[in-house]
């Protein structure tokens, strides 16, 4: 598509520069997407088998969990998990992979995850809610993981459809237009030329 | 009274003598037996293709009308309705008042662990407790508000005083936990020995070595070698539990092979160090249990029948939510039959 430009020499001058900016921020584009896309492959290969292990770990927990509870009395269930004994705080600092701010989490967990006596509960319990411990370390490294994966994906087609745009729009379109204020120029030229030709005939028939 | 750790019976202790008080409530309980679910039923229930298979078998028994029940609450509120309904059964039929209050003393001393550890951590003291208790559970709030205490039985004002003093020595709530659990054994074993009830004592005796054998194994899974989570007043000394933590798995069974719990240990610890589960120890437990109660059908009338009817049935009701609970949630056949029993 043509750009509305004025055929002029310093037009096109300005064009050029353009074209040739442009084309160093398509390089310097691709050259991010490329990296990024290698990143996403690389934290996508390691969510996979975490999330797996997270999966079955959780449904191990549930599933121990449930078998705790259903053969306890509700009663007494509700009185080993009323008052929590582990304390549970997360610290979110932000690190940049190819200027995306991701997040990176840390944990700190404190006191026992069995907040109750053995008279009244079940062994069963136990094992659930241990598990439940061991599976959120997991869980949060997924958690980390997983956001990073979704922030690095939105600026990878953030970035390739800059990279589109660059290389099947903006990029043409100024050659297009360069091409256009060549051809009119070249036409203005050869026009005065000729007017110049039959100037001078016109003088040498005089 | 101190209760020497003395094994005088072979597998299960004894259940005392005849009372002839007890001639129709006994025989009301033999014929209300015959109405309990048999473990062939519940195997049948743990061995069906769906939570509706399952319900389906209940059609014919005690339980028929969960078959309408289309979710786990309508399952939970008919087996609570039956365990109330059992437990005033219970209450109803028992003629030695004293005894009702000792076994319902479970209950209170449930809800004051709860109240307590509300207390301690600044929540609110609520009114979700346990209405089979001696005292009200609407009781508890006010009590708890107005710090009025001596409005409890003298045996929970004890507690209470334990349980905070507990709480404040580490300032860790599972402590509150651990000194009501050890003062519900000493007061129960104490009670049942003051009231000269023979098959009581045996109960709590065993109840207690049998939380001391699970005790015991948990503290071993979760390599934790605190030495002062036993509860004392069963037939086996807290020094072979101490002991029990000390040595490996495989040791166990041997160390416990003077006791009527040997089988329960051997199975029980098999089943730990395979699947890391508790899954077995807890049923062989309470087939331990239920063993005994079963004791109780030689006896032509007497309390014993009574107290042994009220236990299996919410042992049953266990079973039933247990079974069912599974079975909604697609577990696996083979965990159900381990915790059930084949």
């Amino acid at each position: 598509m043509l750009e509305n430009v004025n055929a002029t020499r310093m037009e096109l001058l300005q064009l050029r520069k353009r074209v040739a900016l442009a084309s160093r921020g398509h390089r310097l584009l691709s050259q991010k997407r490329d990296e990024i896309s290698r990143r996403l492959v690389q934290i996508a290969r390691q969510i996979g088998p975490l999330r797996q292990r997270v999966e079955k770990e959780l449904l191990e927990t549930t599933r121990r969990f449930m078998m705790a509870r259903a053969t306890m009395e509700p009663e007494d269930m509700t009185a080993a998990m009323d008052v929590p004994t582990k304390k549970f705080s997360l610290a979110i600092s932000f690190a940049s992979i190819m200027s995306v701010r991701v997040p990176q989490i840390a944990k700190e967990i404190a006191g026992d995850i069995v907040c109750y006596g053995y008279g009244a509960t079940s062994g069963e319990l136990d094992v659930a809610l241990r598990a439940l411990e061991r599976a959120f370390d997991s869980l949060i490294e997924l958690a980390e993981k997983e956001k990073q994966a979704q922030l690095l994906a939105i600026e990878l087609q953030t970035t390739r459809r800059r990279v589109n745009v660059l290389e099947h729009v903006v990029i043409p379109d100024i050659q297009e237009t360069i091409k256009y204020i060549y051809s009119k120029l070249g036409e203005a030229e050869r026009d005065n030329i000729s007017r110049l030709m039959k100037i001078t005939d016109i003088i040498r028939g005089t | 009274m101190e209760h020497a750790a003395v094994i005088d019976f072979y597998r299960y202790p004894p259940i005392g003598e005849e009372d002839w008080q007890y001639a129709f409530q006994t025989a009301k309980v033999r014929s209300l037996e015959t109405t309990m679910l048999s473990r062939g039923t519940l195997v049948d229930m743990a061995n069906a293709e769906d939570f509706t298979a399952a319900l389906d078998l209940l059609g014919g028994e005690d339980y028929a009308e969960m078959q309408t029940a289309a979710t786990l609450g309508d399952v939970e509120n008919v087996l609570l309705a039956k365990r109330a309904a059992v437990r005033n059964l219970f209450v109803d039929l028992m003629i030695d008042k004293d005894l009702v209050e000792l076994l319902r003393a479970r209950h209170d001393f449930a809800n004051m662990r709860l109240a307590i550890r509300r207390v301690v951590t600044d929540r609110p003291v609520g009114l979700d407790y346990s209405d089979f208790g001696s005292v009200p559970a609407a009781q508890f709030e006010e009590i708890f508000k107005q710090e009025n205490y001596s409005l409890f039985p003298y045996y929970l004002q004890e507690a209470v005083e334990e349980g905070v003093l507990a709480y404040y020595a580490e300032k860790d709530v599972r402590q509150i936990d651990y000194a009501i659990d050890k003062y519900y054994a000493k007061y129960k074993v104490e009670k049942a020995s003051e009231k000269g009830s023979v098959f009581l004592l045996s109960l709590f005796r065993t109840q207690i070595d049998l939380t001391n054998i699970r005790t015991m194994l948990r503290l071993k899974m979760a390599d934790r070698l605190d030495k002062d989570f036993f509860l004392a007043g069963g037939y086996v000394d807290c020094e072979r539990f101490v002991h029990g933590l000390d040595v490996g798995y495989e040791a166990l069974a041997t160390l416990f092979y003077a006791t009527p719990y040997h089988d329960v240990i051997e199975g029980g610890v098999a089943y730990i160090t395979s699947e890391q589960s508790f899954l077995r120890l807890e049923r062989l437990c309470e087939e331990h249990v239920m063993g005994f109660l079963r004791t109780t059908r030689s006896l032509a009338a007497g309390p014993q029948p009574i107290i042994a009817y009220l236990i299996m049935k919410e042992h049953e009701i266990r079973s039933v939510r247990m079974v069912l609970t599974c079975k909604k949630n697609g577990l696996d056949t083979r965990l159900i039959l381990d915790r059930l029993g084949e």
